[in-house]
Parts: structure tokens; sequence; C-alpha cells
């Protein structure tokens, strides 16, 4: 069935059907992307077939997933959703409220519509999510424990997971998100984060899914005064991976790290895009992406730094390190800047090469294999984005890193 | 069977430069040899060449380490075979733990954590620099005592040690020395180290010192060669 009559279909069972038939046209009026668009030009956009997933109507069981567990074992709260419903909200500490938002709620200024206008994959979102897991964190709140949030994803399916995250003035708190399953399904996340004044959010994005499936996310996070977001996203599964990463310092003080990294296997793409949209003085924003390229794969990274008028004192850095691993991989960096103020400190910087010969003949000359030696340094790509969460997260993602990388194929 | 390091006639040559021009060494199982020698002599060079550094071509001679022939095998293969270089500049590997590289380089993960904590202890190294990754964030004495903690999970059969003692304060350096010595009992370990200061000589007490100088060992002898060098400078052996 052409899926835009599947999802006009699955209208009615979602509930809501007003607010989703106008995604829908939104959708329909977008048309899917092609290659000729310059910001898809390197999506195998002739291997997506919407037509053979069916739109996701109903949750069901939450399926066993050892990652899951392992990642889970030191968290505060853990949620599952399940294609995209919210079926376990998990126990939420005191001062932090898991609820789930009706289709059409956001928590940023600005109409979705006009947001999303042209983003085919963000109005599929709209019109599909089953509702947004939303997250809020009461003032002055500190989270010591991260929550963590699992989106199972069945097989053959269009799944939207949403998720709103806000961080009341002061308060602070580390979410790990992670997506796995989705054999043959089409997934397309998307994210709105508002932090008010002084908050704090650390927000892991680790996605597992199965190497046949399309990964389209996208993600606002909206930072006021002084506070601080800090973002991992770590690009493992799907074959064709593509996380689109906003953030809008809105007033000084505001500061956004964004570190992205990615594992390109067979003929996997990564596809990741930025923008970093200073709209006010004295705002922060520190990039760093570091994936590695191996077998076919190949790696897109596209990163717009834009100042407004007015933000002066902006502080701006975007770096970019690609590993080749593999004579047909591929990698592709291209940096943006659009500033429009004077009086600001920005800088971009990108390598495309093999792992540096030194470190790894330093670590050969210990008695490290070379094999060992370049699994272990891709590895640290991993492990450096991971570097200042609770060790119990981040040793489970380091050995399901390591495992892959060893070439054995786990489940997640 | 351990019969120490060979090295005859060993010729390196660095980009277009020929450094190093016939080094004839030998260093017996067992024993504590110091390469003493002017600046820009090839004394990193030999330390380098030996390990297999990429930037490094040997173009003649051959260095046999317990009767095996050193050159014919990978940087890998001769760590494995017993041989360990601390650096004089040790490099960093960001996200790569010490830990897991030293299991990986072939360290029984048993008791792992607690050998790496003695050893930095034993040479004044807060172990918790270890805990991260391999040399990030440590300062230039840190990571040459971190590179003795290496030395002494891994316990090589030999070790060559390019200038272990500059940029330590002397407390560090007594330490790191004493560690040094104390190997040469606790396994046998063979010494090379290179080296500017006498300071080193006094806690590793070397059976004898060599003079690198123009790519070659231009004079060998015991303490007191290094003695003649502190009065006469380097000069003399210019011209031997």
């Amino acid at each position: 069935m052409p899926f835009a009559l599947a999802v006009a279909d699955a209208l009615p069972t979602l509930g809501d059907a007003a607010v989703r038939e106008q995604a829908l046209r939104a959708f329909e009026a977008a048309g899917l992307p092609s290659t000729r668009d310059e910001v898809w030009r390197y999506a195998p956009l002739e291997r997506l077939d919407l037509d053979r997933v069916r739109p996701a109507t109903t949750a069901g069981d939450v399926p066993s997933s050892r990652l899951a567990d392992a990642i889970a074992a030191g968290a505060c709260a853990v949620v599952h959703t399940v294609d995209g419903f919210v079926v376990d909200r998990g126990t939420a500490p005191s001062g932090v409220r898991v609820s789930v938002a009706p289709p059409g709620a956001t928590p940023l200024e600005g109409s979705p519509e006009e947001r999303y206008a042209a983003d085919a994959f963000a109005l599929v979102n709209a019109a599909l999510a089953p509702g947004a897991l939303e997250i809020r964190v009461d003032r002055d709140v500190a989270l010591e424990a991260p929550l963590v949030i699992v989106h199972h994803v069945s097989s053959g399916l269009a799944v939207a997971p949403r998720t709103h995250i806000v961080l009341e003035r002061g308060a602070s708190a580390t979410v790990v998100e992670l997506l796995v399953g989705g054999a043959g399904s089409v997934v397309v996340p998307v994210g709105e984060y508002r932090l008010e004044a002084n908050s704090s959010l650390r927000l892991v994005a680790y996605q597992r899914l199965a190497m046949d499936a399309w990964h389209v996310a996208r993600t606002t996070a909206v930072i006021d005064r002084d506070a601080r977001m800090s973002h991992s996203v770590l690009g493992l599964g799907a074959g064709y991976d593509r996380s689109r990463n906003d953030a809008e310092l809105i007033a000084s003080g505001a500061r956004n790290e964004l570190r992205t990294t990615y594992l390109g296997r067979a003929d996997q793409v990564h596809d990741l895009r930025t923008r970093q949209f200073h709209r006010a003085a004295r705002t922060t924003s520190v990039l760093l992406s570091k994936g590695a390229v191996d077998d076919a794969s190949r790696s897109i990274y596209t990163g717009l730094i834009e100042i407004e008028h007015g933000a002066r004192k902006t502080d701006a850095r975007q770096t970019n390190h690609n590993l080749l691993l593999s004579p047909h991989a591929h990698a592709d960096s291209v940096p943006n800047l659009d500033i429009r103020e004077n009086d600001v400190v920005c800088a971009h910087a990108s390598t495309v090469g093999p792992l540096d010969e030194l470190q790894l003949w330093y670590l050969e000359s210990r008695g490290v294999s070379r094999e060992d030696a370049q699994r272990l340094m891709i590895q640290g790509f991993f492990a450096e984005m991971l570097d200042d969460l609770p060790s119990g997260v981040a040793t489970s993602m380091e050995e399901d890193v390591a495992a892959l990388l060893g070439g054995v194929e786990v489940s997640a | 069977m351990s019969t120490g390091l060979v090295i005859d006639g060993l010729c390196v040559r660095v980009g277009e430069k020929d450094v190093l021009r016939g080094i004839d060494l030998r260093v017996g199982a067992g024993e504590v040899h110091v390469i003493m020698g002017p600046n820009g002599s090839g004394k990193s060079t030999l330390a380098h060449a030996l390990a297999g550094h990429p930037g490094y071509q040997v173009t003649a001679g051959r260095v046999l380490l317990d009767g095996v022939d050193l050159l014919s095998l990978d940087p890998t293969e001769r760590a494995r075979h017993g041989l360990f270089l601390a650096l004089q500049q040790p490099l960093d590997v960001p996200g790569v733990r010490p830990r897991d590289m030293l299991v990986a380089a072939g360290a029984s993960p048993e008791g792992l954590e607690a050998r790496i904590d003695d050893e930095a202890r034993r040479v004044g190294l807060r172990p918790d620099l270890l805990e991260r990754f391999v040399n990030v964030g440590l300062s230039g004495g840190e990571r040459k005592r971190a590179e003795i903690v290496q030395f002494g999970v891994l316990r090589p059969a030999f070790a060559v040690l390019d200038e272990i003692d500059s940029g330590l304060d002397v407390d560090a350096l007594g330490a790191v020395a004493r560690r040094l010595a104390a190997a040469t009992s606790e396994w046998g370990c063979g010494l090379l180290a290179i080296t500017h200061f006498r300071r080193l000589l006094s806690d590793l007490r070397p059976d004898a010192i060599h003079v690198v100088s123009g790519g070659r060992v231009v004079a060998t002898g015991g303490p007191e060669l290094a003695e003649t060098l502190e009065r006469e400078g380097y000069e003399p052996f210019r011209a031997l």
C-alpha cells in the first residue's frame, strides 16, 4: 500500500486524527527528498521504499535487550517505549515527571509546522508519533544517576519515537536514550529539549538499530541563560543513519557541547547534520565529530555555525576527524559558517585520513598487535565520547562497541 | 636462554640522513649499560630503530636479543620477544586506557589493577592518573613515570630507556632508578639507558658506559668514563 494511504488508514487508531492529518498533508506537500537536494545527495534514497513498511499502530510487549539491561543497571529510572508507544514509564525519582504529551504538543516556542516545514521525515513523526515521552525535571533538582530511555523497535514498521525533555531553572540531569531493534524498519525520531536558565543536561543518544534499518533523526535544543547542554550522539546501527542536531543559544552564558561519533561498516551511510544557532551574546558552542568508516561505508558531516548580529563574544568551534579504515570507505566533511557579527571567535577544522601511525607504533612497541592497536584506538573514539558518563553506562556501551569492532555481530 | 643484546654494525637512516654509521654494542644478560653522547649523536635514533619506529630505516647491521634477529620482527613481535622502549617523549593515545593497552600487550588481566597500583607507587605516581587514557593530561615527568609503570607490569627481558631522567625531579629520578635497578635482580632484566646526566648512574650502577658520537660508539669504559665526560665534555671524543 502507498505509504501516505497507510498512514491515513492508521490515524483513526492512533487518535487525535485532525492534528495528525495536518502533518500528513504537510508531508505529502513536502514530498520525499531526492538526491538532487544538496542536503540529501549522499543518502541512498533509491533504496528507501516506504511502501514496504507499515505504520506502527499498537505497542507490543517490551522485548528483551541485553544491552538495554546493562545500560539500565545503574539508572535512577528506566522508561521503555515500543514502536514509539510509551509502555513503561518506570518509577521517576522525586522532582522528575514522566508523562505522555499529545500530538502537536511541543516544549519549544514557535510552531512545529514552521520548524519542520520541509522536513518530510519529521513530518512523518508528527503524523505518526503515538505521543511524546515528556521528561520534566523540576526547578533546582539535581539527578545523580542517569535516567535511561529505551526505544525498542519491531521489524518492518515505520516508527516515530518522540522525546521532550524540559529542565526547569537550575535543574541538572543525565539522560541516556537507546534505540534498538528495527530490522527493515524506518525509524524517524524527533527530540525537543528545553533548558531553562542555569540548568544542565547531559544527553547521550546511542543508536544501535539493525543494519538494514533506516534512521532519520532530528533534535532541537533551546538553551537559555547560563544553561549547559552536553550532547553525545553515537551512531553504530542502521544502513542509513542520519542525525540532525540543532541547538539554539538564546541568552548569554548558554553553552552547547555536541559530540558525535560513528562507526561505518559494510555499506552503511552515516549522515550528520548540525546547526549551532547563536542568537545572544557570550554564548558558546563546541562541536566535536569523530568517526571511522570501514569496508564500503561512508560518512558525511555538515555543520553550520550561525551567529546572529549582536551575538557578540560568541565562541563557536567545530572539529571533525574522520578515520578511513578501508580503501573503499569514504568521508566528506563540510563545515559552514554564517556570521553576522564581527566580535566573535569561530574556528573549524577537519581531517580525513588513516589512524595516526605513531600512536599505532607506540601501542605496538608495548607488544600490542597492529590489529588490536587499531581496534583499541577506534574504540577509544567512543570511550572519549562517553568519558564523563556514569561508569556503568559507559562500560556497557564500550563493551558493545568493542564486540562490534572485534567482528562479533552482537544483537543489541 | 638469555644471552643479552648484541648490536653489530647497525646503520640507520632518518629521511636522507645517515644518523647511525655502524654501531657495535654488547650488553650481557642482566647487565646495565649506559649510553652518553652529545646532542645529535644518534642516541635516540638507536632507541627508536631498535623498537622499529616507522620513521627510522635500518640500512645495514644486525641486532640480536637473546639470539633472535630483532630486525626481522615487526614492532609487536620485538616487544613480545622481550624488548621494551621507554620513550623520551611518550605519546598520548586518547580513548585508550592503560589497562586495556597492557592486556592487549600480553599482561595477565588477573590482579592487573593491583600490579599497576603497586608499580605506580614505586615510582611515586598517583595511580588514578593511570585510570583514564594513556598519557592524556599527564605532565612530562608523569609520562616518564608512567612508562616505568608499564615496564614494571610487562617485565620485559630487556629495556631501552631514552633519557628517562629528563623532566624528573631528584626524588622522582631516584625512585625510577631504584625501580629499574631492582628489575635487574627481580627478573634479570637487562638495561640500556641513554642519558645526559651522571645522576642516574649512582642508582643504576652500570656495568659499562658507552660514548656515542657521530653515529658510532667511540669509547667504552666504567664509571670513570662518566667522570671524564663531566670534566672535559664530549669534545675530546669528537676527534676519535
